[in-house]
């Protein structure tokens, strides 16, 4: 299997739950999964994620002009709230193999890998019914495995896990993904763990896909600031653009504050400008600051004992920035004190600000 | 009791069990489908069906046996077949009055289950027979439930065998007419015998279906 190649494609997907304003409807005109890659499906609740999921599984019709192809490859689907059938933890894990009709001493032989794989594989006889919520997804997830799926479908796998159990799933789905080369599309709301894991990101609003792309390409150029929250760009602010030349841009922010760019747009045209806040870098406030436009306040400081995030007021325009917490300025920042920020322009994206309400 | 009697109430203890196993396998063979069908699929007229089931769940055995009698009677719609008077009329006055039990509880069971559970079986790789196999494990508490209400219904029912089959001695005699007979002609000896038979077969009966069903629930 060369790497990249297209284990499943979809195109021209229309599916729809209900009519009028109550209905929703999912779009899509074209989506791959390839070999040897990992596809974070981001986006807000009732997106469609599940049911983008659920069709490429070919578990829901694909629509009357829509196609799902995954020739000869095998799909598993893990849902969101796994059924986990009355019987013990081994009958379940080897349900996928009876129902493929293969022979019972082979099926024991993989469920117990599997069971093996995911931890559980003492729970065997357990009843699957008196599993905790963390064990359950152990299983669902050996379940999925036991087939050795060419195409992995995840929906929320991270949900109910405890944190090393996190970081096991991501490493064996990482060691399926780079050895055996197949293909996951995850919809997961846990950003960190859908960044560690995928290779590329695919946004979801409103039932169509609004952008997709390279993971770093994503994070770094999102198509609009309903995305670049998504995505952690979490400093958006509304700017004007002042000049343009050459690829080069000037842009005047709310507090008349101006921020200097990369990217092409019209001069007066009014555009969002998106910075990561790991990107808006800190000094401690001198006395001979050339200029008090870097000069900016620290208003709040939390810290999860690993990153501190402090929100800065700029001249009436707030920005968050992370840093690393207890060390350096991490440690020595109090809420009040005077900072200077310096944001560098390849740090600075710029996305159209059109009057659509669904922008922000 | 002299033998001779016992004779005859071990055959009309098994005119009993034969006319009522034939007559559960039936609406089970009816019944389970259409359950299933109602639990799990929507379609038009679904909504009525599904009312009609529950609403039949408690029909009067005797309003059954009066419908069965009405159309299997000489002159009636299928007078023709002659089964007024003989158990095979019986054990379609019985299936009336089982079926709903079993359609009622199975479609119980099926909508009990989580919305997406035919999704996620799906999904598992389950198809058809196999699909349907794993199903009837997951809710084989309500099947046997269906089992056990249908036939508790149909061994303990007087009205309808009584009207539909006469309660002819040697014929279309049931344990349950049999006592209504005895009890009525003050010989109450023979009508507690009948009656400690069919206790003890509905105990056995009831007894082993629910074993069944609570074999592995420890």
């Amino acid at each position: 299997m060369s790497d990249g190649a297209p284990l499943l494609a979809a195109r021209d997907l229309e599916v729809a739950f209900g009519r009028g304003p109550d209905g929703f409807r999912l779009r899509v005109d074209e989506l791959e999964l390839r070999a040897g890659q990992a596809l974070a499906v981001l986006g807000p609740n009732g997106a469609g994620k599940s049911t983008l999921l659920r069709t490429l599984a070919g578990l829901l019709p694909p629509g009357p002009r829509g196609a799902v192809r995954s020739p000869g490859r095998d799909v598993a689907l893990v849902f969101q709230r796994p059924v986990l059938l009355a019987g013990n933890v081994a009958y379940n894990a080897e349900l996928p193999l009876w129902a493929r009709g293969v022979p019972r001493a082979e099926r024991r032989r993989r469920a117990r890998v599997a069971l093996e794989e995911f931890g559980i594989g003492a729970l065997a006889r357990r009843s699957a019914q008196t599993l905790s919520g963390g064990e359950g997804r152990r299983l669902a997830l050996a379940r999925a495995f036991v087939t050795e799926p060419d195409v992995l479908l995840l929906d929320e796998p991270f949900d109910d896990l405890d944190d090393p159990g996190r970081e096991a799933l991501s490493l064996d789905l990482r060691r399926a993904i780079d050895e055996r080369g197949i293909a996951v599309a995850m919809v997961t709301h846990d950003l960190r763990q859908a960044l560690l894991l995928a290779d590329r990101i695919a946004v979801l609003r409103a039932g169509r896909l609004v952008q997709v792309g390279a993971r770093d390409e994503v994070l770094r150029s999102p198509a609009d600031p309903g995305v670049a929250r998504l995505v952690g760009m979490t400093n958006l602010l509304a700017a004007e653009v002042t000049q343009a030349d050459g690829g080069r841009l000037r842009l005047r922010l709310a507090n008349g504050r101006v921020l200097s760019a990369a990217g092409r747009a019209a001069p007066g045209a009014p555009v969002w400008v998106g910075v990561r806040p790991e990107n808006v870098r800190l000094e401690p406030a001198r006395g001979d600051l050339a200029s008090s436009d870097e000069r900016a306040e620290v208003v709040r400081l939390v810290s999860d004992g690993v990153v501190a995030t402090a929100w800065l007021a700029w001249d009436g325009v707030e920005l968050r920035t992370h840093l690393v917490a207890g060390r350096g300025l991490g440690q020595a920042l109090k809420p009040g004190a005077p900072v200077a920020i310096s944001i560098r322009a390849e740090d600075v994206h710029v996305m159209p600000r059109g009057q659509n309400a669904s922008e922000k | 009791m002299s033998p001779l009697v016992w004779v005859g109430v071990a055959e009309v203890a098994l005119r009993t069990l034969a006319v009522s196993a034939s007559a559960l396998l039936l609406a089970l063979a009816l019944g389970l489908p259409l359950g299933f069908l109602l639990g799990r699929h929507r379609f038009p007229g679904r909504g009525l069906l599904a009312a009609v089931a529950n609403a039949g769940m408690g029909l009067p055995p005797v309003v059954v046996g009066l419908v069965v009698y009405l159309v299997l009677r000489r002159g009636g719609p299928l007078g023709s077949l002659e089964l007024l008077l003989t158990p095979p009329g019986m054990v379609i006055a019985q299936v009336l009055i089982a079926l709903p039990l079993v359609v009622g509880i199975t479609l119980a069971a099926v909508g009990a289950l989580p919305p997406d559970w035919h999704l996620q079986a799906r999904a598992l790789g389950l198809r058809g027979p196999r699909a349907l196999w794993v199903l009837a494990r997951e809710i084989r508490l309500g099947l046997l439930a269906a089992v056990i209400v249908a036939l508790g219904g149909i061994i303990s029912e007087v009205g309808a065998v009584q009207m539909v089959g006469g309660n002819l001695e040697g014929q279309t005699r049931m344990l349950t007419t049999g006592i209504l007979m005895y009890t009525q002609m003050g010989r109450f000896e023979d009508a507690l015998a009948l009656a400690a038979v069919l206790m003890g077969m509905t105990f056995v009966l009831a007894g082993t279906l629910t074993a069944i069903q609570q074999a592995r629930r420890a």
